[in-house]
């Protein structure tokens, strides 16, 4: 498994993060630090691509709400790109599908 | 100076003759010369002590003048009192047995009030006839001897004292790790109830896996009495692991238990779990739970139970029948519990006649690795399957089966599994819990 890395790139949108690899007990600190250093404006969507995630346990689901309350408090919006099978049914479980806007790949989810 | 490891002179008269000329040179030290410098202490004594000759070495060391000791002093003034104590009671009588005494240590006074740590040995010389007439004595210098042999003590004793220390923390470190494992069961078994109540028309079983004695596990379940007619039941996982975990499953466990008897509806439970989750954690350090909330009514005309439950992003129940068959009783949209301020729960209602079991579960179950490689998830379908084999068992049946089939996980099982079957007794049997 790779280990955790995040890109973060801006957009007229907001900042895209993308995930890559691994997200979870060990890593998953990592997302939740850089969110505190992630700078939202009112009104902009924050997009969590997790094309290249390889992996997502609960603590990494707990990062993912963590990115919402940090984007609600903003008053900013989040959106989930590409997100793999696995963790989808996990959403789906746990009733997050309907709490994240889910979008296929994230030009989508920033054009949405 | 030794002679016998000397290179041999060459041959010829003329060459030996040199080397022992060199050699006398060197040895013009006079027997009075070395007796006076000699590196050690001598001094001879009539045998009463009274000192009759001493050298100048040990006067140097004394810092006394020859006139000051010859003749006026003992040889036990020299000494400390210890020293004399020391050579009345056995130095001089081993001397007086044995004519000589070899290697005694003693403590030498010098005049400025310093002690010098000697080394002494004594032998007496006879005269032709058998008298004894004087004691010769020699004194060595023992300071740097002390001081090696203090310093080795020293050495020692730091040894043992940092080895006594070691053993110390070990100790403390083995008295605190007990502790803290006394105080993880007691907290864990806080986390769960000690039995299960006794519900008339009722069985129930339960089982908790836990994944590491050392991490408190977050999965939680408890069945307690409403009123005399109704029964309360739950089941559910707090996200992680750990003390933060385990007090939020603490927290969980008592709202839920409070919050059934201030209003036992499933749904209003949850959203009253979920307010006080909410509340507690929100922003960076978000935790909640999943859970599945519900209430027994028996109807001891029908032996039906009403079964009234709701799901905070719970796996589905499984519902076993009498007739052999299992399924899901499907709670879809219900959200994980604390993650919102205004949630949605997902109710659903069933009833259990004679020879049915609900069963509930915790995911560790269902996300166990199976197969060669351990990349397999068992998943719901195989429990439901599974399941179906022990449809119209009892609850203890049920939950004997899933402990053995948790054991076959083997380290494929990785979470904490908690397992709760509440059933209505096929016929006629006594009302019987097991854990």
């Amino acid at each position: 498994m790779t280990p955790l890395k995040i890109t973060t790139r801006d957009t007229t949108t907001g900042p895209v993060l993308e995930i890559i690899g691994a997200l979870d007990y060990p890593s998953a600190p990592e997302l939740r630090d850089l969110l505190t250093t992630l700078t939202l404006q009112p009104g902009q969507r924050l997009i969590l691509d997790l094309a290249s995630m390889e992996f997502c346990d609960s603590s990494g689901i707990t990062a993912l709400i963590a990115a919402r309350n940090h984007a609600q408090a903003a008053k900013a919006d989040i959106a989930l790109a590409a997100v793999p099978a696995n963790t989808l049914r996990i959403l789906t479980i746990v009733g997050l599908d309907r709490v994240f806007a889910l979008y296929p790949d994230s030009d989508t989810a920033a054009r949405a | 100076m030794c002679r016998t490891g000397q290179q041999p002179g060459p041959p010829g008269a003329g060459g030996e003759k040199t080397s022992k000329a060199a050699f006398a040179a060197l040895l013009e030290d006079s027997a009075e010369e070395l007796y006076e410098s000699a590196p050690c202490g001598y001094l001879s004594t009539l045998m009463d002590g009274t000192i009759a000759k001493i050298n100048a070495t040990l006067l140097g060391w004394l810092g006394l003048e020859p006139e000051a000791v010859v003749g006026r002093m003992r040889f036990t003034d020299l000494l400390t009192v210890g020293g004399k104590l020391y050579h009345e009671t056995h130095f001089a009588p081993l001397l007086r047995m044995q004519g000589e005494v070899g290697g005694i240590a003693l403590e030498i006074k010098q005049a400025d009030g310093g002690r010098i740590p000697v080394l002494v040995s004594s032998v007496i010389k006879y005269a032709g006839t058998g008298e004894p007439l004087l004691i010769r004595t020699t004194v060595f210098d023992a300071r740097d001897r002390r001081a090696y042999e203090e310093e080795l003590l020293r050495g020692r004793e730091a040894a043992e004292a940092a080895r006594k220390q070691a053993e110390a923390a070990r100790k403390q470190a083995e008295a605190d790790r007990a502790r803290l494992q006394d105080a993880l069961t007691v907290l864990q078994k806080s986390l769960l109830p000690d039995s299960l109540p006794t519900m008339p028309g009722m069985e129930a079983a339960a089982y908790y896996h836990t994944a590491s004695v050392d991490r408190l596990g977050g999965d939680f379940y408890d069945v307690f009495a409403i009123d005399g007619k109704r029964w309360a039941f739950f089941l559910g996982d707090v996200c992680g692991k750990g003390p933060q975990a385990a007090a939020v499953t603490s927290l969980t466990r008592y709202t839920l238990r409070a919050a059934a008897l201030h209003d036992p509806d499933p749904v209003t439970a949850l959203n009253t779990l979920n307010k006080v989750l909410h509340e507690r954690y929100s922003g960076g350090d978000p935790r909640y739970c999943t859970a599945v909330f519900g209430i027994l009514e028996p109807d001891s005309a029908t032996g039906q139970v009403t079964v009234r439950l709701a799901s905070g992003g719970h796996p589905p129940v499984l519902v076993l029948r009498a007739d052999g068959t299992a399924d899901f009783l499907p709670t879809p949209g219900g959200i994980l519990v604390g993650i919102l301020p205004d949630p949605c729960f997902a109710a659903a209602t069933t009833v259990l006649t004679p020879g049915d079991t609900l069963l509930l579960y915790t995911d560790g179950i269902t996300e166990a690795r199976t197969g060669e490689d351990r990349t397999t998830l068992y998943g719901d379908d195989a429990l439901r399957a599974f399941a179906t084999h022990y449809a119209g068992k009892p609850p203890q049946a049920v939950i004997k089966a899933l402990t053995e089939l948790l054991d076959d996980f083997g380290d494929g099982l990785d979470d904490d599994t908690a397992l709760l079957a509440l059933g209505v007794p096929a016929e006629d049997p006594p009302t019987k819990n097991t854990r």
